[in-house]
């Protein structure tokens, strides 16, 4: 199996060793964010596999916002699997060609990123051993409640060594993730490449460095006692998207308890598709664009259905406002604005993240990306909210060839 | 107009947070005080009909409420609500009536009990009556952002500033210290203003109008029977109702509200005057910026020139145009069902001489509300002469 491309993301909330997601992010949208990385130069995919231990819905609901978030046929097979580092190189060398994988973290150390895997090119794997134990130090259960052994020497002993030691693996690997990192160099040849993650993700983040280095060699992904290794080429150029900003102090915000924000389940369904990847109604007889879409057009009043058609993404605020007043349910103060989409005239109405609160001025050019708007009666609200440009010191966008 | 229309009785409770009252006695404590004020003396088995504007139900079913609790268990009524344009869109429909000559005496009740909800519950029930439930009513526009984001784009148009929001707030509060129903009686500085806590960029405490509870009331006749009541009837010269679309981001212009344009031509129209004729006026001022922006919209000045108008000092009572002499929403309260019904009280009272804060020779006087999520506005006119 070979990477053909890969893509990253990183919240912008944090310190450069630990970044955490926003109160606007999960699962969900944090690997949009990277799968939309790795599909930037165009390549098809026929399905999606998302790894990782924080899926927003267990019973439902989240392959169809991955996919439209994706921009993805509704038609694309989506695999959700509850799984670490080990299970993402699993997937790696056994999905099936055109697949894109995603892992994503979500917690103290949050991240996500994804590859497109097929049969050649890129950066090429090989399976080498995979050991599965069981050592529950961290046990979560469906009651959601985390139990923490917390004893990191039984962690090394009886997970990590022992791993190794069933697998005979006694080389230096180019890469291991999943450990604390001083017992990650110690297993690798000249220190092991930085990783932001210790999850789903973690091989991915190890991976797009390996690329980007040019490394061959051992790849070592363990959580708990288990551990999947791989033999990795780097041969052909395979482009790594990174999305990610200077890591900036959460914003200061108050939670205000409150009742459950409503949900209408039919409202939700019906503006499902246009909400969640940003589509106007567009009128089949005057073209003119509707957002949200609508029975009668805004044009020339012609009724009935219309297409939907995707929306630029490129926004610039007409009009902001940041509320500071305590508000029952949110964090506040939270700022929202009125922006205009590229040049259709269409606006959209938004919450604006990835930046404090405040500090947004009219005319201010930015991106919609997909947020959890808001979580409404146990729903994730899956809608687009503004990100502002970044400052160019702040921006760090690296494609590396 | 068919038939001509006047109002010959007008009251209304203090408004105020009435933790010790409920809607079923803030309405007939209002109804009452209007009955009282009729000149020659008003027998309440004459009423006909009547119409009552609420906002958000309390207690249970509105119409039944306001005839349970004022004895007018034979009577018709229909409620009105048109978000904060409720009480001048209750007053337009009872016009109506009279004015078809179905009806000779007809009552018009405005209402609101807001304080029966948490101060920071509002918040919530206020946007489910004015949002899409998809697509706006997650992003958290509370009621104050619904009007900051046209008054942010409104500071950045136009030469206005917050310091001339301030001039409003200063003025509104001024002329409420002498009205005995207003809510706020005291007097506040720009530097006030300015310091205030923010609530809502561009709007700090100051700003914005309390949350209030109260009820206000008219009796509405036609011109046949005036004689009966009163020898100093106030005319229902003109009335307009003026709508937009319902989300912000189908309205293509944020610096004005569409609404009050409609509604305005309507009721001038109407009533065959034009913003120059108006004396005296009760304008939507929730918010002070909101106050600026109607200035425009209703014609007291050209497109851009409320900082001018206010700076003037033209809008306060001894200028060229008091706007708001009772208070306005900011000093004298916002029950929004009563309040374009309490707007008439005041002007009902300035037309015949009465008010506490007196404009000199008010003749014709105009009230307004701008609502909902920016798309709705009422507009009365009234006046001493027939017309």
């Amino acid at each position: 199996m070979a990477l053909l491309s890969i893509g990253t993301y990183l919240p912008p909330w944090g310190t450069d060793a630990a970044r955490v997601n926003g109160r606007d992010e999960d699962a969900v949208t944090m690997a949009v964010e990277a799968g939309r990385a790795a599909l930037q130069d165009g390549v098809d995919v026929d399905s999606v596999v998302l790894v990782t231990r924080d899926l927003p819905l267990l019973d439902g609901g989240n392959g169809a916002a991955l996919v439209a978030g994706l921009g993805l046929p509704p038609a694309t097979q989506v695999v959700e699997q509850i799984g670490g580092a080990p299970s993402v190189l699993d997937a790696l060398v056994s999905v099936a060609d055109s697949t894109l994988v995603i892992g994503a973290d979500i917690g103290p150390t949050s991240g996500a990123a994804a590859a497109v895997v097929g049969s050649e090119g890129g950066v090429a794997l090989v399976p080498r051993a995979r050991v599965q134990r069981s050592l529950p130090t961290i046990a979560r259960g469906g009651d959601g409640v985390v139990h923490d052994y917390a004893d990191p020497r039984l962690t090394r002993e009886r997970g990590m060594r022992t791993a190794l030691d069933e697998a005979g693996i006694a080389e230096k690997a180019v890469a291991v993730v999943g450990l604390a990192p001083k017992d990650a160099s110690a297993l690798c040849e000249g220190g092991a490449p930085r990783v932001p993650t210790v999850g789903a993700s973690a091989p991915l983040f190890a991976l797009a460095a390996l690329a980007e280095s040019r490394a061959n060699g051992l790849v070592l992904a363990f959580e708990q006692a288990n551990m999947t290794a791989v033999d990795v080429t780097t041969g052909v150029d395979v482009s790594v998207t990174r999305v990610q900003r200077s890591p900036q102090p959460p914003p200061k915000q108050a939670l205000t308890p409150g009742p459950e924000i409503k949900l209408s389940l039919p409202a939700y369904e019906r503006a499902f598709d246009a909400k969640v990847r940003l589509e106007a109604g567009c009128c089949p007889h005057c073209g003119t664009l509707a957002l949200p879409p609508r029975h009668r057009c805004l044009g020339c009043g012609a009724e009935g259905d219309s297409a939907l058609v995707a929306l630029p993404r490129d926004a610039v605020v007409y009009t902001t406002t940041t509320i500071h007043t305590p508000v029952p349910g949110l964090a506040t103060p939270y700022t929202i604005v009125i922006v205009e989409l590229g040049d259709t005239g269409v606006r959209l109405l938004a919450q604006v993240t990835g930046a404090p609160p405040g500090n947004i001025g009219i005319g201010d050019p930015g991106t919609m990306v997909l947020r959890r708007v808001a979580e409404r009666s146990g729903v994730p609200d899956y809608g687009y909210s503004f990100l502002p440009a970044a400052a160019p010191a702040a921006a760090a966008q690296a494609v590396a060839s | 107009m068919i038939r001509r229309v006047a109002a010959v009785g007008a009251g209304m409770t203090q408004f105020g947070e009435h933790f010790g009252l409920g809607i079923k006695d803030l309405v007939p404590m209002a109804v009452t005080e209007a009955v009282d004020s009729v000149d020659k003396g008003f027998d309440r088995a004459d009423i006909d009909a009547a119409w009552f504007g609420e906002l958000t139900t309390t207690d249970g079913f509105p119409s039944g409420i306001l005839v349970d609790s004022c004895g007018l268990l034979d009577i018709p009524v229909t409620r009105v609500e048109n978000a904060c344009a409720t009480g001048n869109d209750a007053i337009r429909n009872a016009v109506y009536g009279v004015a078809s000559g179905l009806l000779d005496v007809v009552l018009v009740v405005g209402a609101d009990k807001v304080r029966e909800s948490s101060a920071r519950g509002t918040f919530w029930e206020w946007m489910g009556l004015t949002r899409d439930l998809a697509w706006d009513y997650p992003i958290g526009v509370v009621a104050p952002a619904n009007f900051a984001l046209h008054v942010n784009r409104y500071l950045h148009e136009s030469p206005a500033t917050r310091e001339h929001m301030a001039m409003v707030a200063v003025k509104n509060h001024h002329h409420g210290v002498t009205n005995p129903k207003a809510q706020m009686r005291f007097e506040i500085t720009i530097d006030d203003v300015l310091n205030a806590p923010t609530v809502v960029e561009p709007f700090g405490l100051y700003d914005c109008t309390p949350q209030s509870d109260g009820a206000a009331a008219l009796l509405l006749v036609g011109e046949e029977v005036v004689d009966r009541y009163t020898d100093q009837p106030v005319w229902v010269r003109g009335v307009g109702l003026g709508l937009d679309r319902v989300m912000h981001q189908h309205k293509a212009d944020m610096t004005t509200f569409p609404p009050t344009v409609k509604a305005a031509k309507q009721a001038y129209a109407m009533a065959g005057v034009g913003p120059d004729d108006i004396d005296v006026a009760e304008v939507h001022d929730c918010f002070t910026g909101v106050e600026l922006i109607d200035y425009e919209d209703l014609g007291f000045c050209e497109r851009f020139g409320a900082a001018a108008l206010i700076e003037s000092g033209d809008t306060a009572v001894g200028g060229r145009l008091p706007v708001n002499p009772s208070g306005g929403l900011k000093a004298k309260g916002h029950p929004p069902g009563a309040t374009g019904i309490a707007q008439c009280v005041e002007l009902f009272e300035q037309l015949r001489g009465e008010s506490t804060n007196q404009v000199d020779g008010a003749r014709v006087a105009l009230a307004h509300n701008i609502g909902g999520p920016t798309a709705v506005s009422a507009v009365t006119i009234l006046g001493i002469e027939k017309g």
